[in-house]
């Protein structure tokens, strides 16, 4: 047997959208495999596809050299294959041990559950992988690290020989993840395989043997873990084909005056894990500010602070000398601030609605469209109509729904809209994202246009040739900090994916 | 606008099909008793839409499902699940009626508006407390304001036998409101009255608020997508709290209405079985949470509750077999409820696939 796991051009299609493009993977037995790649990349895809959640379109999978054809997770598991998902799928009211022996209860006279026995092997399971956990404690009472730790022996008890792990230090605390690393790699040396999808380079960098790098459907690099280093995989992440048209030839004096200013902003996910950890920084008039970063380094959550969506726990944003620290979303557009939201669906548009409704979304307090409180129809069709024109956004029929849009078309309603009411500084959070050339280049124009007006942007992309070409000036992100400043005309993208993957002179002092 | 009439086409054949199905039903009961179906509901529509008298006994109580649907209609479109109208109904018909009798000094119109304002402010009241255990401790408003309908008929059904019984009463009921608090009956033997006109008025009220204003493109936003309604900066929390106390108005203001025009004491049927407030629900869903469609709605079921005494007295079928096709519409837009607000655990799923 030469691969655990080895798939020949793997392809998934969803319709006319390709998430994974003849994807060749090789795991190696008793090896800790990592799979990069960003947000939408298609790793998940992937590991569906591994985890018989989705079925291939085209290509192999094969396990142990031999071919398999995997219609369900049942499928999987009998090949071996156990998945620990990123949300974590135990019954927090039931104990350890009830939880590993779920769905395989040990039985007493056929109808009654053998508790002693399901006990022990469960704390036998225990002792063979070194996993310090109570087999009796509650799962509600136990941390994040260990929940975690019982969707593992989960698997393990169902003897599986390869272990995939979706995203495993997502919810994790610095000390939890490096629990969890010295967890796999004992797993490791009792013969286990293990694939771990990440995007975070340095867990790659400290656990895995090999890592296979995944961009826009295909694989763009495999290699072992001691032939690389974090830059050279961050290269390989962001790295972008995309040609853009629109480039930022005005360049904004630094001593401009300063309209926004961000001071030690700070806050923490549901968990409890800080996310942005004192993030400052100040936006001049007529600028534009790139913020760039691998994906999950805090820009989401950094958008969500200023656009209102979240809580600071500490800090402060001020915005032309009033305090907006905060601040509802209706509060931070009032005081003239535009906000494309992160994700076009869920937060920007509504799809059930029509064009006209989601052109006024956000501003349906503002005369001349709200009228006494009574939305003056004839004034919406009115605006909606300027926008179609301004934008050239393709609809099939005015009066439908934004559903009916394609997804360039559906983020020009967005841009259109938020530009409508002149505001000052636009936050605009990954405002082409998988979406056409053409629509790309429309959003640029217009971008770079308000600029010229005088206004200012905060650009947050993952496209890095996006932010390099638009930005007078870029921050990068990482784990929740800054971990650096550059100017896109002096500084290389090689030196940006330098600070995305926090390789930097101070970093150490940062840290503390 | 061709996809917006064809989707309201749509909506409307879907509840035409489904009230013909539950027709279809009880025809085959009917049939199977030995009449004829298609006598039976030319009986049944005949009495309660083709005769005068019928037609505005018929509104008279399509009146408080008309309220309790909009009441219910407002929070459901919003992604808000008031299941407490029907105990804002009855508080609201319980201190109309104390209110009622006790104020027996005071002239007619004072009267009714102070015992109509009590009524929507102790629904209010009502809706408020499942409304700050959402906003403040995120307790899900649909089993608060199931569970405490129980709690609170079982108050009511207390101060009835206790403190406010009428000892003169043959049975458990409140004393009656004094003549001044009742909405006389102006057309001729029929029981309408002139409360059928408030209620017009607060239907062409509500069919402003949701289908022109502000406050209605911000229930359509939050019942369609919550984060985008957030994300553009409608205060979701806030919202929750307007429309709750509306819902709540609206119940308490049907019980206040239906208690000076048609109860005029507290007993503990006030609002019948099932209950007006839960016909609401029904008529809400009937009606596409629509005012126009709401007000036909309550029309028509309505019809079929004046037209059930006909059937009993004009043929050999029990009156009951309107409440099995009440039922079968019940049945048969559960099925549509679930297609149309599909339940988030199959939108993962889908959306995961």
């Amino acid at each position: 047997m030469k691969y655990m796991i080895k798939t020949v051009d793997l392809t998934k299609k969803f319709g006319d959208f390709t998430a994974n493009d003849h994807i060749q993977l090789n795991v190696l037995p008793c090896e800790i495999k990592c799979i990069v790649g960003e947000n939408g990349a298609g790793k998940t895809t992937l590991m569906n596809m591994l985890y018989g959640m989705l079925e291939p379109t085209e290509g192999k999978i094969f396990i142990r050299d031999e071919e398999v054809r995997m219609k369900s997770p049942v499928d999987a598991i009998r090949n071996g294959i156990g998945m620990v998902h990123q949300h974590f799928m135990l019954v927090p009211s039931l104990t350890v041990f009830e939880n590993v022996m779920l769905g395989n209860e040990i039985e007493k006279y056929g109808v009654l559950i053998n508790k002693k026995s399901e006990v022990e092997k469960v704390s036998a399971l225990m002792q063979k992988y070194h996993f310090d956990l109570d087999p009796m404690e509650k799962v509600e009472n136990l941390s994040v690290g260990s929940r975690q730790r019982v969707e593992i022996l989960k698997m393990l008890y169902r003897d599986v020989s390869i272990l995939i792990l979706d995203e495993p230090t997502a919810v994790l605390t610095p000390q939890e993840t490096d629990e969890l690393i010295a967890d796999l790699k004992e797993l490791k040396n009792q013969g286990k395989t293990i694939i771990i999808i990440t995007h975070k380079l340095r867990e790659v960098m400290d656990a895995s043997d090999s890592v296979t790098v995944i961009k826009g459907g295909r694989t763009v690099g495999s290699m072992l873990t001691r032939d690389t280093n974090e830059r050279e995989l961050a290269q390989l992440m962001v790295g972008r084909d995309v040609v853009l048209t629109q480039q930022n030839n005005h360049y904004t004096p630094r001593n401009a005056e300063k309209i926004y200013e961000v001071r030690n902003l700070t806050t923490e996910n549901i968990f409890g894990k800080q996310v942005v950890h004192a993030v400052s920084f100040e936006v001049h008039k007529g600028e534009i500010l790139g913020i760039a970063g691998v994906e999950g380094n805090g820009q989401s959550e950094l958008v969500k602070l200023l656009s209102g969506l979240m809580k600071a726990t500490e800090g402060t944003v001020s915005f032309e000398g009033k305090d907006i620290t905060n601040m509802w979303p209706d509060k931070i557009r009032k005081a003239g601030i535009g906000i494309i939201p992160e994700d076009r669906y869920a937060q920007g548009l509504c799809r059930q609605m029509s064009l006209g409704d989601n052109c006024i979304a956000g501003y349906h307090d503002k005369p001349p469209v709200n009228k006494y409180n009574l939305l003056q129809r004839k004034k919406i069709n009115l605006k909606r109509d300027e926008m179609i024109h301004k934008y050239d956004i393709r609809v099939g029929d005015i009066n439908g729904n934004v559903a009916t849009l394609s997804g360039g078309n559906a983020q020009k309603i967005i841009v259109a809209r938020e530009l409508s009411e002149h505001p000052r500084l636009l936050i605009a959070c990954q405002p082409t994202r998988g979406i056409d050339i053409g629509s790309i280049e429309v959003i640029h124009k217009r971008l770079l246009e308000y600029k010229a007006g005088g206004n200012s942007i905060i650009l947050i992309s993952s496209e890095l040739t996006e932010i390099m070409s638009l930005s007078d000036r870029v921050i990068v992100m990482y784990k929740g900090q800054i971990s650096g400043e550059v100017e896109p005309q002096q500084t290389s993208m090689t030196e940006v994916g330098l600070l995305m993957a926090g390789i930097h002179t101070d970093m150490e002092g940062q840290k503390k | 606008m061709n996809g917006k009439i064809e989707e309201t086409v749509k909506a409307v054949l879907n509840r035409i099909v489904l009230v013909l199905l539950a027709f279809i039903i009880g025809g085959i009961v009917i049939f199977f008793i030995g009449e004829n179906p298609l006598n039976v509901y030319y009986i049944l529509f005949k009495k309660s839409f083709f005769t005068t008298t019928g037609f505005l006994n018929t509104l008279h109580y399509a009146g408080p499902m008309i309220l309790t649907g909009l009441a219910i209609a407002i929070t459901f479109k919003a992604n808000i699940y008031n299941m407490g109208v029907e105990g804002s109904l009855l508080s609201g018909g319980f201190i109309a009626g104390i209110l009622g009798a006790q104020l027996s000094c005071l002239p007619s119109v004072p009267l009714k508006i102070i015992c109509l304002i009590a009524a929507a402010l102790l629904g209010m009241g009502y809706a408020w407390i499942a409304a700050v255990l959402k906003i403040k401790f995120r307790a899900n408003e649909m089993v608060v304001t199931l569970m405490l309908n129980y709690a609170l008929a079982k108050v009511l059904e207390y101060l009835t036998t206790s403190v406010f019984r009428d000892l003169n009463a043959g049975y458990v009921s409140t004393k009656i409101v004094s003549n001044q608090a009742v909405f006389l009956r102006i057309f001729g033997r029929s029981r309408l009255t002139v409360f059928f006109f408030v209620i017009l008025v607060i239907l062409g009220f509500f069919y402003i608020l949701m289908k022109k204003s502000k406050q209605g493109y911000v229930i359509t936003a939050m019942g369609n997508n919550f984060e985008f309604a957030e994300a553009t900066g409608m205060n979701v929390g806030k919202n929750i709290m307007i429309l709750m106390l509306l819902s709540g108005a609206l119940g308490g203001l049907a019980g206040g209405g239906w208690m000076l025009e048609d109860q005029y004491r507290y007993t503990l049927s006030f609002s019948g079985s099932p209950g007006l407030g839960w016909d609401g629900m029904l008529i809400a869903l009937l009606g596409g949470h629509d005012p126009v469609g709401i007000f036909i709605a309550a029309v028509f079921y309505a019809g079929l509750k004046t037209g059930a005494d006909s059937i009993n007295m004009y043929t050999n079928v029990p009156k009951e077999i309107v409440a099995l096709i009440q039922s079968m519409i019940v049945l048969f837009l559960a099925v549509q409820f679930f297609q149309k607000y599909k339940i988030p655990l199959f939108k993962k799923r889908a959306k995961e696939a």
